[in-house]
């Protein structure tokens, strides 16, 4: 398990100092994938580099299974890696079985393993048939594929991935999404970063929230969008409806305490359009039927991940305002 | 990308090898690996064009003719003789500048390698590099000798192949051959590594580049022979491996002493590559560390 506790990381520059991390505690156990999700500059790569052993806590502690990355480096480092976004990472001049190979003999993978090993990650990111291909020729996907391989090359048993999937064509990323479930499930604890959510709701377990370095919030995607009064929204569509109707959903959304949205249709059509936290779909097409109306569409969408973030964001936000 | 498994040490029960490999030690083992990897990785990011051949070889030679055809018209000096007997004697004299070109190129390729090896931070890889359970004297001087292997083979075949033609090279024994060689190889490392440990973590240490060029094969007495200089740039000579390295490699080979005769020489040089290997290891632990403090590791 890596575990932090009250971690905290400053930048001096001058006389100002930034705070890039502070008072951050977090869990990355085995076998989940642990999202840490924040806007731009809310320290997640920070957090990410301190927990990869490249940059030094101000203050506060980093264990790893135990071990103090601060007394034993090597030892931690045999245990994690990092993959981070983009396609640079690698040494273009290298084919894509030299660059693994190289860094199999950074991380002194055994001879007997790190043979196979190339072959099964080459095979696992789809660069099979470009292994002896130097990079400088592999596309903008190749080489982040093989970035992504490279991270793998010393089988970590904790995995930090920093924005893993920024640039990758959909069926790479979703291929990528699925490699990274398999590592999970597989006993590898996994610390994600990303900016897409949907990635995030679809693979953490768990996940921590974090603004200007600071801990907002933590749990399951489901009980984070819950948690931050996500909102569902409810769209009707109403063929031909009669000004009664407009007047039923105006006081049927007042009620509710919220506002229907209420616009026409290319064909005339009526779409009434209400958020709410709750199960309002049902009471809201009663109230239409019963002024008289008829149902031609209804459709629900769920409060996503991304609402519950934006909205934490901004409650950080008017809080340090 | 196919959505196949892992190696069977993926799995959570299976503690990976190289866990308990490091965790039972084998650190010299793995300083080997790092090593050799390192200098092949050199070889690769380095040579990708034959063109190579003209830095290896074509632009050495040059720069010794025109070198020798400079200081040349100083053998009808009169009173030369008497002041610098070399001087007189053409074959000697290219025999003295080509062990002058030859030194350079050790020393200078490093300083071209390191050049290189500062790009890492400009690509990315350099935080990779820091990212592993690697050490860090082993990459730079991995780093330094694979420059210096690729660098210098075919200029130091050409140069032995010169000596022969000129038969100017008068060795006490045959063992003074190693000793040459060693004098050059060693010192040449720890500056390679001095070198690389000081350009990878500044991002202003360019001009030691520039510093290194020129000065160097003047105060180092590549060219022209030391007493020839100014007492100050004698001082600032003394303080390059360099030097050490053309005196005994001149000595040993066309002054015929022995390794009794150049052993302070060869104490001073040793001396310099241990504070040369020291700093290397200070520097590489100094910026490191505050690489970990700032975060500019990855800055260029």
């Amino acid at each position: 398990m890596i575990e932090t506790q009250d971690l905290r990381k400053e930048f001096r520059d001058g006389r100002t100092t930034k705070v890039a991390v502070d008072g951050l505690t977090l869990a990355i156990p085995p076998g989940r994938v642990t999202g840490l999700l924040g806007l731009n500059g809310a320290g997640k790569t920070t957090t990410i580099k301190i927990l990869a052993t490249l940059l030094r806590p101000t203050s506060g502690t980093v264990r790893v299974d135990e071990l103090d990355p601060l007394r034993d480096p090597k030892a931690v480092r045999h245990r994690i890696n990092l993959i981070a976004g983009g396609e640079r990472m690698v040494y273009a001049r290298m084919t894509g079985r030299e660059n693994l190979w190289y860094f199999g003999q950074l991380y002194d993978v055994p001879r007997a393993v790190l043979g196979p090993r190339i072959d099964e990650l080459l095979a696992l990111v789809g660069l099979t048939g470009a292994a002896g291909t130097v990079v400088e020729r592999y596309s903008r996907g190749m080489a982040q594929r093989l970035s992504i391989a490279r991270g793998l090359i010393n089988d970590p048993a904790y995995l930090l991935l920093d924005e893993p999937t920024l640039g990758l064509d959909a069926p790479i990323a979703r291929d990528l999404r699925r490699v990274v479930a398999r590592l999970a499930a597989e006993g590898k604890g996994v610390l994600l970063t990303s900016h897409y959510l949907a990635e995030v709701e679809e693979l953490c377990g768990h996940v921590y929230v974090i603004g200007d370095g600071r801990h907002l919030t933590e749990g399951s995607p489901a009980e984070l969008t819950a948690r931050t009064g996500g909102h569902r929204t409810v769209r009707v569509t109403v063929p031909g409806a009669s000004p009664e109707v407009e007047a039923a959903v105006t006081a049927f959304a007042a009620r509710a305490g919220t506002v229907a949205g209420l616009d026409r249709a290319g064909d005339g059509a009526l779409v009434v359009s209400v958020s709410h936290p709750g199960e309002i779909a049902g009471p809201l097409t009663m109230a239409i039927v019963g002024a008289g109306g008829t149902l031609a569409g209804l459709e629900v969408t769920e409060p996503s991940l991304e609402d519950a973030i934006l909205a934490l964001n901004d409650a950080a936000w008017l809080v340090t305002a | 990308m196919t959505d196949r498994c892992l190696a069977c040490s993926l799995t959570p029960e299976a503690e990976p090898v190289e866990h308990r490999r490091a965790q039972a030690g084998g650190g010299l083992r793995h300083t080997a690996k790092v090593f050799r990897a390192e200098a092949l990785k050199q070889h690769r990011r380095v040579f990708g064009s034959r063109l190579v051949v003209f830095s290896m070889l074509v632009w050495p030679l040059m720069q010794l003719a025109a070198t020798y055809y400079t200081v040349r018209p100083l053998a009808a000096t009169p009173g030369i003789a008497g002041r610098w007997p070399l001087a007189a004697d053409p074959e000697r004299l290219l025999a003295f500048l080509a062990t002058g070109a030859l030194g350079f190129t050790f020393f200078f390729s490093l300083v071209q390698s390191a050049w290189h090896f500062s790009f890492e931070r400009v690509t990315g890889t350099l935080e990779l590099l820091f990212l592993s359970p690697a050490g860090r004297l082993a990459i730079v001087v991995g780093n330094g000798f694979g420059a210096l292997v690729q660098n210098v083979w075919l200029f130091a075949c050409f140069m032995v192949a010169l000596f022969t033609a000129l038969d100017v090279v008068h060795v006490a024994h045959p063992a003074m051959y190693a000793v040459v060689f060693l004098a050059l190889l060693v010192p040449a490392v720890a500056w390679g590594a001095f070198l690389n440990s000081l350009l990878i973590f500044s991002r202003d240490s360019a001009f030691l580049y520039t510093l290194l060029d020129d000065p160097m094969w003047f105060a180092a007495g590549v060219r022209l022979p030391l007493f020839a200089l100014p007492v100050w740039i004698r001082v600032f000579g003394s303080v390059l491996p360099l030097t050490g390295s053309l005196a005994v490699v001149r000595g040993a080979l066309l002054d015929g002493r022995t390794i009794g005769e150049l052993a302070p020489t060869l104490l001073g040089l040793g001396a310099l590559t241990v504070l040369l290997t020291l700093g290397a290891v200070a520097a590489l632990r100094l910026g490191e560390a505050n690489a970990q403090r700032t975060g500019r590791l990855r800055l260029f």
